[in-house]
């Protein structure tokens, strides 16, 4: 589609775990993953630890480099078409740990107007907008931008990673777990300010995250990881009242229902996530899939359209002819 | 009526240090054989030193801690030596958030279950052993017998919580303590062990206290909630009446800020600002700095309390003049 801002393109990025030879070990963490982000959307990108989105999030911005596969930006490959300097000035990230993402030596005023200087903005010229980015995110500049990370809250300090990141007025935000390790309270006024930034600066966020009432809450489209693949990807309503996908359904599922007269009687899944070492054959999720059926251990079933803009890849949606 | 399994009251826990700080400043609350009370706070609301108090866990030297704490007529504070360590895994016993930290890297499984086994109910060696293998099955471990002799790296996040729950419950505890024992899971792990444990609560019938800062989770496993802000439980009362009747504005934040029907992509009623530093014990409401409600009289001490049944209560000024406002303009037939 044309409209895509960002697109991913059969992302492939295996990491060496150890062992030579026959013996080497292989972390499957990202296995062929394509998809595309209009501009101005929302995608939310769920899944449980192991499955590949907290290293989609560092392909996407190039902070990792694929093994195979390309990032487009507006249509052109981020690295060669599109220098990554120039590319990273329009696609940022935030971070979950927001501590261990600001230098601890640098004052909060320094950290956001850093990036810009390195750009070749003046420093003076720098510094002022840093401080309009501070005020914006709700940070008195007088007051916290001398501070030092180690003086403020995290709730403050993941404020000032978002106005960092917005210091080079993007047009793609990466969210890793951008909101995870805050507490409630502090977590509901961040997603407040990433709502309304977005509507100021029609802004496209790529927002990773485990919890599945956040991302309905802010996405548009939805994105379900199993073991480094893409399993459903679609509109959020849809993917939330109809899943296509059994993986996408269990998570669901094992959501806490919050209703006392309503409690979750029977877990969906039984045990834990297999390794993305040694990932099992066919659909990656026949292990655990209630639904297993002869052709899911021996091959991957493939990306379906199930919909509009919706993908599931799961041979329980394969249309009977191709079944033969 | 039997005598509450657990009575706190007026808990007060202080950590020594320039500037000292008040984590616990007036706690009560009884709990009953076999209910299950979720406490839910945030990071800093003392949730969790509330707990590790009734298993007398907080540093003795820099802790002062004042009320008193009751365990199955048990006074905990007055407790020493042989008697404290006959009380942590034989009366009550614990389970935390991270088992790869609670459990000892380098016996295995077995071995630590056993160990106290032998310690708190003389067992041999081998009895011990098979009490273990027991545990392991109860916790729904698969293939118990081999896990037995596998060291805890050799687990996966939520086998280990499991073999931690086994450990804790190994003694047949009248207590179990939990605290956030599932943040560190999965999604779908997590679910199997709130499901677990509130089976094995039900099968043994022990009380349980469950510390959460999530409010999904508390409602799958609680009995009876309290909400806690700054030291102290600001509002109790089942669950239910929490969820769907909260009466202090901070319970009634928390919900907003867990989505409870929230409109998608809509700004959310976030409370603003940030939790206070306790250096100094709270005077009045403590809440009362982020509260839209808030009024001057707000700081009196103590804070008014709204309250309809015994165990269902807010302590907030505007939810009792609210109540009383409703009283007089509606009087009962």
């Amino acid at each position: 589609m044309s409209d895509a801002i960002l697109s991913a393109h059969n992302l492939v990025k295996h990491f060496h775990a150890g062992g030579w030879g026959a013996a080497r070990k292989v972390v499957r963490a990202v296995d062929d993953v394509s998809f595309e982000v209009a501009e101005g959307e929302t995608l939310g990108v769920v899944g449980e630890s192991g499955c590949g989105k907290s290293t989609t999030a560092r392909l996407l911005t190039h902070l990792l480099a694929p093994n195979s596969g390309e990032v487009r930006y507006r249509g052109r490959v981020a690295g060669t078409e599109v220098p990554l300097k120039t590319f990273r000035r329009h696609v940022q990230m935030v971070f979950q740990d927001s501590y261990a993402s600001l230098n601890p030596r640098m004052t909060m005023l320094d950290a956001v107007a850093f990036g810009p200087t390195v750009h070749g903005i003046d420093r003076a010229e720098a510094r002022r907008r840093a401080g309009a980015l501070l005020e914006r995110v709700g940070l008195d500049p007088a007051r916290f931008g001398p501070r030092y990370p180690h003086e403020i809250s995290g709730g403050q300090r993941q404020r000032v990673n978002i106005a960092r990141a917005l210091a080079f007025d993007p047009d793609v935000i990466v969210l890793d777990e951008a909101v995870s390790a805050l507490d409630k309270s502090v977590e509901a006024q961040v997603l407040n300010l990433l709502t309304e930034l977005r509507r100021e600066r029609n802004l496209t966020y790529i927002f990773i995250s485990h919890d599945l009432n956040v991302v309905r809450h802010i996405s548009d489209r939805v994105m379900v990881m199993y073991l480094g693949e893409v399993v459903e990807i679609g509109p959020t309503r849809t993917i939330y009242d109809r899943p296509r996908h059994p993986y996408t359904g269990a998570l669901l599922a094992a959501m806490p229902s919050l209703d006392p007269d309503r409690r979750t009687l029977e877990a969906p899944l039984q045990g834990d996530p297999p390794n993305p070492i040694d990932p099992p054959s066919g659909c990656r999720f026949h292990t655990r899939c209630a639904q297993a059926h002869g052709p899911c251990p021996l091959h991957a079933p493939g990306s379906i359209a199930v919909g509009h803009r919706h993908i599931a890849a799961c041979h329980l949606n394969a249309v009977p002819e191709a079944a033969t | 009526m039997t005598a509450p399994l657990v009575e706190v009251s007026d808990l007060t826990v202080t950590f020594a240090g320039t500037p000292p700080v008040h984590a616990v400043n007036g706690v009560s609350f009884t709990l009953g054989q076999g209910e299950v009370l979720g406490i839910l706070g945030e990071s800093g609301s003392g949730k969790s030193v509330t707990l590790k108090t009734l298993l007398r866990l907080l540093p003795a030297r820099r802790t002062q801690i004042g009320g008193s704490v009751r365990v199955s007529g048990q006074d905990v504070l007055a407790l020493e030596g042989r008697a404290l360590a006959d009380h942590r895994g034989g009366v009550v016993s614990m389970i935390f958030q991270d088992p790869g930290l609670a459990l000892d890297p380098v016996y295995t499984i077995g071995h630590q279950i056993a160990e106290t086994v032998m310690r708190h109910e003389g067992l041999g060696r081998r009895d011990a052993m098979a009490r273990a293998l027991d545990m392991l099955d109860l916790v729904r471990i698969p293939s118990a017998k081999r896990r037995l002799s596998n060291y805890p790296h050799e687990m996966s996040g939520g086998m280990r919580q499991r073999a931690m729950i086994a450990l804790a419950l190994a003694c047949k505890p009248k207590l179990l303590l939990a605290d956030e024992p599932t943040t560190a899971l999965d999604a779908t792990v997590q679910i199997q062990i709130l499901l677990l444990l509130r089976d094995l609560q039900r099968e043994m019938g022990m009380g349980v206290i469950f510390v959460t800062h999530d409010i999904g989770v508390a409602v799958e496993v609680s009995d009876k909630l309290a909400v806690m802000y700054a030291g102290r439980f600001v509002e109790t009362g089942t669950v239910a009446d929490i969820i769907r009747d909260a009466r202090h504005p901070y319970s009634q934040g928390l919900l907003a800020a867990n989505l409870v029907g929230a409109e998608p992509g809509t700004l959310l009623q976030a409370i603003p600002g940030a939790p206070p530093a306790l250096h100094a014990p709270p005077v009045g409401c403590a809440f009362a700095p982020r509260c839209a409600l808030a009024r001057p009289a707000c700081a009196a001490d103590p804070v008014a309390l709204w309250q309809s049944r015994e165990d269902r209560w807010a302590r907030c000024l505007a939810a009792a003049e609210a109540d009383t406002a409703d009283a007089t303009a509606d009087p009962s037939p």
